[in-house]
């Protein structure tokens, strides 16, 4: 037995895909879909897009031609073109760049202990060494009170996704990093962790 | 001086892509604007200029500017294939599309003005 064609319903239209056209087209929604994280309205957007990919496919059919082909896909998704974010920034990539901004996170990439002090300079503009070197004058000055607080820190911060293709993260942060992640998913507190671009 | 050359280097130059994305939606509320179509009707006009663009673009430009109640659409019947959606401007875009053809001018001016 063999299967000849699958049949697809696009938006308003109803049409047939062999095995391999059907497979593309599938990966072309999923990829369109994940594109369109983030954005309020996807639904919409991803009605209207199946709607064009039908519309392109069934101009190309040549007459008699029922099944739609790898041959008549390829250039429908070419001209169709990827989905792009109004002002050309990807909503996923916005997202993300406003939870860096805006929240007070821990910076693996760089960091010496944990990424407290990378983080906090980051979030407040400030020199990171400036910063280490304020940090142990006062562990000096304070003793407990300082390791007290940069363990609270370290628990209060969530760690900034990496950054693929960042700076290399040395030894410990990294290990700071993963006892701590184990510890919050033992508690079962929120980290929003390893998101990847 | 040769014209030619010139352009199809601006065309490929990355500098004027932000401005050419920019444009873009201006450009989009002045084709609907000037009376309701659909998007194939869109690409048509914006092919062979330099703000040639795909659906891919489109879709997602015309959602926001529907979200931010810029243009409105209405299905209409069509001869051939399903029911199609006809873009329009609202009250809303209108007179935003007002507004950025008075910002436009008075940029362009300000531009010549300089340099001299």
């Amino acid at each position: 037995m063999q299967r000849i064609a699958t049949t697809v319903r696009l938006n308003r239209s109803v049409l047939q895909f062999d095995d391999a056209a059907h497979t593309r087209l599938e990966q072309y929604l999923a990829e369109s879909a994940s594109l369109l994280e983030g954005d309020p309205d996807p639904q919409e957007i991803l009605a209207d897009l199946e709607q064009a990919v039908a519309d392109q496919c069934a101009r190309r059919l040549r007459p008699q031609q029922t099944v739609v082909t790898l041959a008549e896909l390829e250039p429908a998704l070419e001209e169709i073109g990827s989905l792009q974010a109004p002002g050309g920034e990807s909503a996923a990539n916005h997202a993300m760049r406003e939870t860096a901004t805006l929240n007070l996170q821990q910076l693996s990439e760089g960091a010496v202990i944990s990424g407290v002090c990378a983080g906090l300079a980051r979030r407040l503009n400030l020199n990171v060494t400036l910063l280490r070197v304020v940090a142990v004058l006062l562990l000096l000055g304070t003793g407990g009170a300082m390791v007290l607080a940069y363990l609270s820190l370290m628990v209060l911060m969530p760690y900034a996704p990496l950054q693929p293709g960042g700076a290399p993260i040395r030894w410990l942060p990294s290990k700071t990093r993963a006892f701590m992640e184990f510890v919050r998913a033992k508690l079962g507190v929120d980290q929003p962790s390893n998101v990847t671009a | 001086m040769c014209k030619v050359p010139a352009l199809q280097i601006m065309a490929t130059e990355p500098k004027l892509a932000p401005i050419r994305k920019g444009l873009l939606e201006f450009l989009v509320l002045k084709i609907v604007g000037a009376k309701s179509v659909y998007v194939p009707d869109i690409l048509r006009q914006l092919a062979g200029t330099e703000f040639a663009t795909q659906e891919g673009t489109l879709y997602p430009l015309l959602s926001k500017l529907r979200r931010e109640d810029l243009v409105q659409y209405e299905w209409k019947e069509s001869d051939a294939g399903p029911p199609r959606k006809y873009y329009r401007l609202t009250d809303t875009g209108r007179a935003q599309l007002h507004a950025l053809n008075e910002y436009w001018t008075l940029i362009n001016r300000t531009i010549a003005n300089f340099g001299h």
